[in-house]
């Protein structure tokens, strides 16, 4: 079918271009995105026809159509010989402005009268006309210029004349089909979700706005040509609605194999009808036909609607007018009439709930508060009568409530309408007013400052100099927004809490983060009622019930996207839409999606979602604001995670690249530009030059973004489909702290005064033969020669047991043997044990020459500590090393004694603890703990003797220290 | 002890290569004044050797005694403090030590602490030699601003105060300083140097070298002298009595580029692409300093390439080379250099055999 439309379209353009005579082939395969690009806007010509058929009754449709299927078949075949045929052909070409103008074509030959040709002068208009198109038509203009260029440089000869050769095929990209699909499907995308086989090849058809109406649809598995994304769109798009799983609402699942899983089981246990992506084509083409009667129906009412219309300008733009809109919103221009006048109340005050029940959601947590305040009386003040106690378990056992929610989704709302019920008078005390402390006297307070009279209102029920008590004798005090409650209402809360306790009316408290820190005491007072978002189902049916009283014809699949947007604020929703409402009559899913892709409500993104929008199918239609929003929505983060993620996308601006040549140079250019941000960066920074962030995110997040969007796809195997965090930031402290180890290193090999080198040319060209200096004999030559041998090696130049293991670190790469391998355990504790004995009797290790941070004895006593000689001891006390630094000759004898004796004690608890396992280690231990003292402590260590004795402890366990 | 540091010249008069220089430096010195001087050249070629073997000539055998001390500094930079650790090492007469280490605050280092030690005169009892020494290494690596605020103590504390600059490229030293200085080219040595040098410690060690293996081990120091006789150690630890044909085995770290580059030619995809940066990483986190990666990289490129890329390619890593001085994330400029390459090399291969 599609090759077929291909065929079509080419010799179509051939025959009306004129010039373009080259050969069919050749062009298909040199142009790519041309060729993706057909089944974008496949049956508009169908549609056109029957729009027009409304405006211009000449014009024989249904002959057209019917030729338009007999016809392909010999088309094709016969091609290049019948031009002729061709041209009188309706051939169903690729793009939207194609068939317009192509239909101009054959308008001229079937000497059409003009009228509908002005129409198509001013595409624009018609555009936002045909309500249900109006999106994707837009784009198409949009992305028409670039592929102009494109198109026009590979096919020179094309007639400019009518400047329509360019367009036709260049379509391409415009609906974000073929590659652009896709983006992330969600949590539908664990696994990588294959590509469609024949992704792109197919027309997508055009169908009536609302022929899916009433229908539910469940997509499972790959479909044949649509990214799952595009077919919620189409479905939605035609009134359908798309679930995520199987229900007996169900309708059909849309699938093209049967995967056997979970979603098809439960489909063929309730007797789901299963329907093919062709299928679902043929349901939205075979809409047309049926639609016709009904448009041709509405064609009486027609003629009415524009002079009704126009009676409520601000209703009717002239957009309405247009024969495509009408053709479905018949109804609603009939229900026009009876608009009611606009009114200058804001439809979020006008539809305000008056009764409980048309508070959207929290349906239970309403009669909660009903409830509560409806006892409260009887429970709290006629204490006489009933005795206090009675009902503890009862929710209206606490004086106050708490209504906790975000914002808009009714809080206040229930409130007041649960007060007016009840017939309680509410007193609204919000953030607007101030609500410091109550001064001490309530005298004072008469009519004086806020605090006092709430003090006066919840301490004296019958007094008041506002309110007139005589209508309603009973009274709620409500008080908004009180985690609001800051600078200037010093100790607010506090006196809140003092006035629930002396209360004698209910006190409602509104706020929207419960857990805020400022309200942790009050909420020990309250009975917390915790509002929760109301699902998109229902907002969308209170929404519907507003607009049809507002007289506004909605789908209500836009309803939903609606209630989708807003993120559960229903007071943003009935905004958004009034605003809608002045534009525009009859809204549907694209112009609710439009529209929200512009003023989607703030919302605290992640850099995950941030990057997901920026890379997603879509990534190519935000505006440039959007974009600069999404990355700076953490500029420190967002870049890193592109930077991390960028290959993984498989960019749709691409298009077909067999050889990954595109894909290859556009990852280099967006490598590049993410190298030009950390440039940028490096400028902000370090020279504080913040005007250029912005072009900071512009080179490190948007621009790779716009290179690469399209879909993503996983590099490892077992990897999820999902952004990775920013490598960047581990890696880096890695690094850093290698670089202090080698640092250390490189500290005590200068300190040996044996070498003196610098760090680079350290681990450059010195590590690797240190390596095997220490490392190659205990592997060949026999265990004590070789620990001999390296030990004498390490203390040559002053290196540590760290240092060592610091070595093998970083001569360690992934995929390579460790080189440590290959070393038995026993020679590895043999060589730990002689280290540490033969520290005993090293002399002044050039590496305690270095002045350790936090070790307080000046170099020099220490050096004269380490070459007193250690035999007279002179003190047992097990002082700690810190406390001597005067003693100067004494301080390493004890340091040692204290060692020796932290060391026995260790000794024994282990020998106590675990008596086998542990007995080699432990007579290691014996020895090295006398000699633990004189460990180098790598750095700023060296404290008590003690603790040089345990660090010892450890050093000796040489199995345990090599797994770290 | 390693033959590097065993044989290494003590005195100006030892020097096995660049006795000329040697003997230039000390009569230099041997006058009572000597100016400020800059060594550049190539790692491996002496440099440091040469500044050690002057410090002993000026101030005698007193040099040798050097202490390493990691000291803290707190500087006062405006708003706040900075704290700045450096590593010195310090002999009663001169105080060498790695400015750059502070990273991007080492014009605080260059502004305080070298100006503080500048200004302290020694006391020499003798009343001649009456200035101190600062040698500070990888000038090229310090930033603009340090380098700026550098000339100026440079001239204000000459009277008590020589700098000896050590560095592998002049052209990163701003020409300010240069004009300061006497520039020292040492020259990396040739290779029948090394060999010479390789012989000389043949023989001191008893070794028995086989005709050629020296040779060998030369051309493959990449004329670095330090690079030879490592090198010339670990074939001595690996196998001794040497063989003809002994393989001399690289570095670690080289070994690991060259795979890294077998594998970009091997494939150029988006995958292979993110193998490559997990490798680079791998190498950048065992503290191989980003531009030897970048350079050797090329270097292993050029060996397998096809003789009309070499110059495009070449032109492409010096630039990312001369980027990621400027940026501050290295792995960032690798990558992109990598991609830059994979996108050149297929759209070649893709022209060339279809």
């Amino acid at each position: 079918m599609s090759d077929i439309r291909k065929w079509f379209m080419k010799s179509h353009d051939k025959g009306n271009g004129n010039a373009k005579l080259g050969k069919p082939a050749s062009i298909d395969s040199g142009k790519p995105p041309p060729a993706k690009s057909q089944p974008d806007k496949p049956v508009h010509p169908v549609q056109e026809n029957s729009a027009r058929k409304k405006t211009s009754k000449y014009f024989a449709a249904d002959k057209q159509k019917l030729k338009d299927e007999i016809e392909p078949e010999e088309v094709s075949t016969k091609r290049k010989s019948q031009k002729d045929i061709e041209q009188s052909l309706k051939p169903p070409p690729s793009k939207k402005m194609h068939t317009v103008e192509d239909d101009d074509d054959n308008d001229d030959d079937f000497v059409l009268p003009t009228p509908k040709n002005s129409s198509d002068v001013t595409p624009s208009k018609k555009l936002k006309s045909s309500s249900g198109r109006g999106v994707p038509k837009k784009l198409v203009d949009l992305e028409e210029s670039d592929d102009d260029d494109h198109k026009d440089a590979k096919s020179p000869p094309k007639s400019g004349g009518r400047g329509r050769g360019g367009r036709g095929a260049s379509a391409a990209p415009a609906g974000g089909r073929g590659r652009g699909g896709g983006g992330r499907g969600g949590f539908m995308n664990f696994g990588e979700r294959k590509d469609p086989p024949h992704k792109g090849q197919k027309e997508v058809p055009e169908g009536a706005p609302d022929c899916l109406a009433g229908l539910t649809f469940v997509i499972s598995g790959t479909l044949d040509s649509l990214e799952r994304e595009e077919a919620e769109d189409l479905i939605k798009r035609h009134g359908g609605r798309v679930t995520g799983s199987v229900s007996k609402k169900t309708n059909y699942l849309l699938c093209d194999e049967d995967i056997e899983g979970r979603k098809s089981a439960k489909a063929k246990e309730l007797g789901t009808t299963f329907i093919t992506e062709d299928g679902l084509f043929d349901l939205i083409r075979s809409s047309i036909c049926t639609k016709t009667p009904v448009q041709e129906k509405s064609k009486g009412t027609e003629k009415a609607v524009p002079s009704l219309a126009k009676k409520t300008p601000q209703k009717a733009d002239p957009k309405s007018v247009s024969p495509q809109g009408l053709a479905s919103d018949s109804c609603a221009a009939l229900k026009k009439d009876q608009i009611i006048k606009p009114s200058s109340l804001t439809w979020t005050e006008k539809y305000r709930p008056k009764v409980p029940n048309d508070i959207i959601g929290n349906p239970s947590l309403v009669t909660q508060l009903h409830n509560w305040l409806a006892h409260w009386n009887e429970q709290f003040l006629d204490t006489g009568k009933k005795g206090k106690g009675k009902k503890q378990t009862d929710p209206g056992a606490k004086k106050a409530v708490m209504l906790s929610g975000s914002p808009g989704i009714g809080k206040t709302t229930s409130a007041k309408v649960v007060c007016q019920m009840l017939g309680f008078q509410a007193v609204e005390v919000n953030a607007s007013d101030s609500r410091g402390k109550a001064d001490g006297k309530i005298s004072k307070g008469i009519g004086g400052s806020n605090a006092n009279s709430i003090k006066e209102l919840v301490s004296n029920e019958s007094l008041s100099v506002n309110m007139d008590w005589s209508k309603h004798p009973k009274s709620v005090l409500i008080m908004d927004e009180v985690d609001g409650m800051s600078a200037g209402d010093r100790g607010g809360v506090a006196d809140l809490i003092a006035s629930i306790k002396i209360s004698k009316i209910p006190i409602i408290c509104i706020c929207n983060d419960r857990y805020s820190q400022k309200l942790k005491s009050l909420v020990n007072y309250c009975l917390l009622l915790n509002f929760r978002k109301p699902t998109k189902q229902q907002m969308a049916k209170r929404l519907m019930q507003i607009a049809k009283a507002e007289g506004l014809q909605v789908k209500e699949a836009a309803l939903e996207e609606l209630a989708d947007r807003v993120n559960g604020d229903i007071r943003m929703a009935l905004n958004q839409l009034q605003y809608m409402s002045l534009s525009m009559s009859v809204i549907n899913y694209d112009d609710m999606k439009q529209r929200l892709l512009s003023s989607a409500k703030d919302e605290d993104i992640s850099p995950f979602t941030a990057v997901d929008k920026l890379f997603g199918f879509n990534g190519g239609r935000l505006r440039m604001d959007e974009r600069i929003d999404l990355s700076m929505s953490d500029p420190d983060l967002v870049p890193l995670l592109i930077q991390e993620n960028y290959m993984n996308y498989r960019p749709s601006a691409a298009g077909k690249d067999d050889n990954g040549i595109k894909r290859l140079s556009l990852i280099s250019r967006a490598a590049d530009s993410i190298a030009n941000g950390d440039i940028i960066n490096v400028q902000i920074r370090r020279y504080r030059q913040w005007q250029l962030s912005q072009a900071g995110c512009l080179a490190s997040c948007i621009i790779p973004a716009a290179l690469l969007h399209g879909q993503r796809e996983t590099l490892e195997q077992g990897e999820r489909n999902f952004n990775r965090f920013g490598g960047w930031l581990g890696k880096n402290s890695t690094m850093g702290k290698n670089l202090r180890l080698l640092d250390d290193l490189h500290d005590h090999l200068l300190a040996s005064r044996e070498s003196n080198s610098g760090r680079k040319s350290l681990r450059v060209d010195y590590l690797s033969l240190l390596l095997k200096r220490l490392t190659d004999p205990l592997r060949v030559l026999p265990k004590d020669e070789a620990v001999t041998e390296v030990v004498e090696f390490m203390n040559l130049y002053s290196i540590s047991q760290e240092d060592f293991d610091t070595i093998v670190e970083l001569s360690k790469f992934k995929g390579h043997p460790n080189p440590l391998d290959g070393i038995p355990p026993t020679v590895k504790s043999a060589l730990t044990r002689l280290y540490n004995e033969s520290s005993r009797s090293r002399m002044v290790r050039a590496a305690d020459l270095v002045t350790l941070p936090g070790v307080k004895k000046a170099p020099a006593k220490r050096i004269a500590a380490i070459l007193e000689p250690s035999d007279d001891v002179l003190g047992e006390q097990n002082g700690d090393a810190l406390a001597e630094s005067e003693d100067e000759n004494s301080s390493d004898t004890e340091d040692q004694e204290g060692a020796a004796n932290g060391g026995k004690k260790l000794q024994l608890d282990l020998e106590g603890l675990n008596s086998k396992a542990i007995k080699v280690e432990l007579d290691l231990k014996g020895k090295e703990n006398s000699s633990a003292k004189k460990k180098p402590a790598g750095r700023g260590r060296g404290g008590s003797g003690s603790t040089a004795a345990k660090r010892g402890g450890s050093g000796s366990t040489p199995a345990t220290k090599r797994k770290r | 002890m390693l033959w590097v540091d065993k044989y290494r010249p003590k005195a100006l008069d030892q020097m096995a290569v660049h006795e000329d220089v040697g003997q230039n430096l000390k009569k230099l010195v041997s006058e009572q004044d000597c100016p400020h001087l800059l060594f550049y050249g190539p790692s491996g070629s002496g440099k440091k050797t040469l500044i050690m073997a002057l410090l002993r000539q000026m101030f005698g055998s007193s040099s040798d005694k050097v202490k390493v001390e990691n000291k803290n500094w707190k500087v006062d930079a405006g708003t706040r403090t900075i704290d700045i650790e450096l590593t010195t090492l310090s002999s009663t007469h001169h105080v060498e030590m790695n400015p750059s280490d502070a990273g991007f605050q080492d014009r605080y280092v260059v502004q305080e602490i070298i100006k503080e030690m500048a200004k302290n005169r020694p006391i020499d009892t003798k009343g001649k030699k009456g200035f101190k020494v600062l040698v500070l290494n990888e000038v090229d690596k310090l930033s603009r601003e340090a380098q700026h605020s550098l000339r100026r103590t440079m001239e204000k504390y000459s009277a008590s105060c020589r700098l000896i600059l050590c560095c592998n490229s002049s052209s990163k030293v701003t020409e300010a300083i240069r004009s300061r200085c006497l520039n020292i080219r040492i020259n990396a040595p040739g290779e029948d140097q090394i060999v010479k040098v390789l012989e000389f410690i043949a023989k001191k060690e008893g070794l028995q070298l086989p005709a050629g293996f020296a040779a060998r081990i030369a051309e493959k120091s990449n004329r670095s002298l330090r690079r030879a006789i490592l090198s010339l150690e670990t074939c001595r630890v690996q196998q001794y009595p040497f063989t003809i044909n002994q393989a001399i085995p690289p570095m670690d770290w080289e070994e690991y580029v060259s795979e890294i580059v077998s594998d970009i030619m091997k494939e150029q995809s988006p995958k292979r692409l993110f193998q490559v940066r997990g490798k680079l990483y791998e190498l950048l986190i065992n503290c191989i300093p980003p531009e030897i990666i970048l350079k050797r990289l090329l270097h292993e490129l050029l060996r397998k390439l096809d003789a009309e890329l070499k110059h495009e390619v070449c032109h492409w890593a010096a630039y990312y080379e001369h980027r990621m001085r400027l940026g501050q994330k290295a792995i960032f400029h690798l990558e992109a250099f990598v991609a830059k390459f994979m996108s050149i090399y297929k759209a070649f291969l893709i022209a060339t055999f279809g």
